[in-house]
């Protein structure tokens, strides 16, 4: 138990002021979700790995924890995509270039890239999932020797709402990535696969052995997933998920994002299989 | 460790003596059946016999609403709040109380050790009293005696209607100088201050109670009767979450951003945007509750991280007592265990 005499004043930190980031780029990718390019004070680096998430706020509205989708190898500047869900996003909403943005973080735990190197890397991303699951994909292109191979299956509701297209095609065009596509409710123009995301895994050719698969989407999606990764044979302790919770303070405290005795902001939002197993309010 | 007695016409005196050292913080009677740690303004107006104070002593270092700064909407700007460090005492402490301040520590300054919280602490100083137990009390049975003194400076535990000052920190020391009043004396044991409320195990059996207890038919009969009005939590004194919000003033130039208590109890306090709610369920909040107190904090840190004031219980509208929940626990998990053995 920690005790207040163990406490250097030192040791203590001023936990909920935000830094004051400048947004660069921005740009309404679908109806509902904006992409954000930020920069940091005097040219600092966020410094943030793959998965980890920072508290976004605007004063007078508040709050609200946001993956960053871009990879810690791109220097300068970092991404933010948001969908408009909430109040506050639905203010960010209307932030362009020059605007600045609150940002304190980053926080919680990422996807482990000391247990992924020389990994086949099996991303598994549905609808805005893709947004924390592309740090982690931009991150092994940039660094593509480090890696084996790059699987990318991603699902999203119809065409209309995936993201990052001109990334998709990018990705596509590459001999070093597989990547496969699926939308639930196709439209007249739509050539791709058709069905949940669920239906790409039975015929991935998996190296079980060396797959690390890292899956984030809407909660009803882990359960399926998970169990189709599982008839593969995959090892549970080689699936890492990325999971939602209300993450308000994002330093343990403020105990919303509670996932029985586990904060999320804390040894999440990026879990091993194994270590959710026995939290019964995790998937 | 010295030990003085006190006589009880003489605690006054004590009161404005420790008044000096600093902000004097106390028991007051509120209304007719509450009592509220206050600023002490005239000593005779310390209460040195209650039961328990509606809201814990936590609200001296966790503030219910908090400022946590001020910001300019027209420069984008904000200004931080600064804690003041000054000195304060807290007079007519009980034990369990100054149990859930050691608890707090550790839930406010592991990890990410916060700031505010640290200067609040840093510079309070506890005066700790002994008390009778009522009807809703039940510390002895989480191992908080009425007597434990840990955590305090001082601590006057009541024989025969009059006192002995235990001199427990240098602090102590130093806030008693230059009072004259008392003389040394050999430390007494007080027999015949009985627990009425008891839970049925010894606390170090709790843990294996609660390992089986997440399933238990017990939550549904609890949830059924529970209201959610989250006054269990409010009024607990190692219960911590809480809630930030933005306030903006009229001229919509400026505002703040203050946190607040917040309760698990609450039906939206897991809720994100996009409605998804990870627990929607009164059940779910209930079990949440309890396995905060006995379970999650516990099973790392070794301890209940209930204190055992009876807050919960007593304020409860529904007539919810912690105890008899954790009773009925132990008698399902006997229950299980009969059948168990029956299967063998």
């Amino acid at each position: 138990m920690k005790r207040l005499q163990d406490v250097e004043p030192q040791q203590t930190e001023d936990l909920y002021y935000p830094t004051m980031c400048k947004v660069t780029r921005a740009k309404q990718i679908t109806e509902m979700e904006k992409w954000y390019e930020l920069e940091m004070p005097d040219g600092k680096s966020l410094g943030h790995h793959p998965g980890q998430f920072v508290e976004v706020s605007a004063f007078g509205i508040g709050e609200a924890p946001i993956s960053v989708s871009s990879s810690p190898s791109k220097k300068g500047t970092f991404e933010l995509c948001i969908r408009q869900v909430g109040t506050l996003t639905n203010v960010l909403k209307n932030y362009e270039p020059g605007d600045l943005m609150g940002i304190r973080g980053p926080f919680g735990k990422g996807f482990p890239m000391e247990k992924l190197f020389g990994k086949d890397i099996l991303v598994i991303a549905g609808g805005i999932g893709l947004v924390p699951l592309r740090s982690l994909i931009n991150y092994v292109i940039d660094n593509r020797q480090d890696f084996g191979r790059l699987i990318i299956l991603y699902g999203a509701k119809t065409p209309a709402e995936l993201l990052f297209t001109d990334e998709l095609k990018a990705w596509e065009t590459r001999d070093d990535v597989e990547l496969h596509v699926t939308v639930d409710q196709p439209d007249a123009s739509w050539k791709g696969h058709t069905g949940v995301i669920t239906t790409l895994i039975p015929a991935l050719d998996l190296k079980l052995n060396s797959t690390i698969a890292a899956v984030t989407g809407p909660p009803i999606m882990y359960k399926f997933v998970v169990m189709s990764l599982k008839s593969k044979q995959l090892p549970d302790d080689q699936i890492y998920l990325s999971l939602e919770r209300r993450m308000k303070c994002g330093v343990g405290k403020c105990g919303h994002c509670q996932i029985n005795g586990v904060y999320c902001c804390q040894d999440g939002p990026v879990f091993n299989y194994v270590d959710l197993k026995p939290l019964e309010e995790a998937l | 460790m010295e030990c003085f007695s006190l006589l009880r016409s003489d605690v006054p005196a004590l009161i404005n003596h420790l008044g000096k050292y600093g902000e004097l913080i106390a028991p007051h009677k509120k209304g007719d059946v509450s009592y509220s740690f206050e600023v002490v303004h005239d000593s005779n107006e310390v209460v040195l016999d209650y039961n328990r104070t509606l809201l814990p002593l936590k609200k001296m270092f966790l503030p219910p609403v908090e400022k946590l700064m001020d910001f300019s909407l027209k420069e984008l700007s904000y200004d931080k709040v600064e804690v003041a460090i000054t000195p304060r005492v807290f007079f007519g402490v009980h034990s369990y109380e100054m149990q859930s301040i050691l608890r707090l520590d550790h839930s406010m300054l592991s990890g990410s050790a916060e700031s505010n919280y640290f200067r609040r602490r840093q510079s309070s100083r506890f005066v700790g009293i002994s008390f009778t137990p009522d009807e809703f009390h039940f510390s002895e049975s989480v191992g908080i005696l009425i007597e434990e003194m840990e955590g305090f400076d001082l601590f006057l535990n009541e024989v025969d209607g009059d006192f002995q000052l235990y001199v427990l920190s240098d602090h102590g020391q130093e806030m008693l100088d230059g009072f004259e009043k008392m003389a040394i004396t050999e430390p007494e044991v007080v027999e015949g201050r009985v627990f009425k409320k008891k839970i049925r195990y010894h606390f170090n059996r709790l843990p294996r109670v609660f390992q089986y207890a997440y399933h238990s038919p017990v939550w549904a009969e609890v949830a059924s009767r529970c209201v959610g009005c989250g006054a269990c939590t409010l009024t607990c004194p190692t219960c911590f979450c809480f809630d930030v919000q933005d306030e903006v003033t009229v001229t919509a130039e400026d505002g703040l951003r203050q946190r607040s208590w917040d309760s698990c109890m609450l039906s939206t306090f897991a809720e994100v945007a996009g409605g998804e709610n990870f627990r929607e369920k009164t059940i779910n909040r209930t079990r949440h509750r309890l396995f905060r107190k006995f379970k999650y904090i516990t099973d790392e840190e070794g301890l209940p991280w209930c204190v055992g004031c009876g807050r919960c219980t007593a304020f409860c509208p529904a007539g919810i007592s912690l105890p008899d929940i954790v009773n009925e626990l132990i008698q399902e998990d006997e229950k299980a265990q009969y059948h168990r053995s029956a299967r063998v």
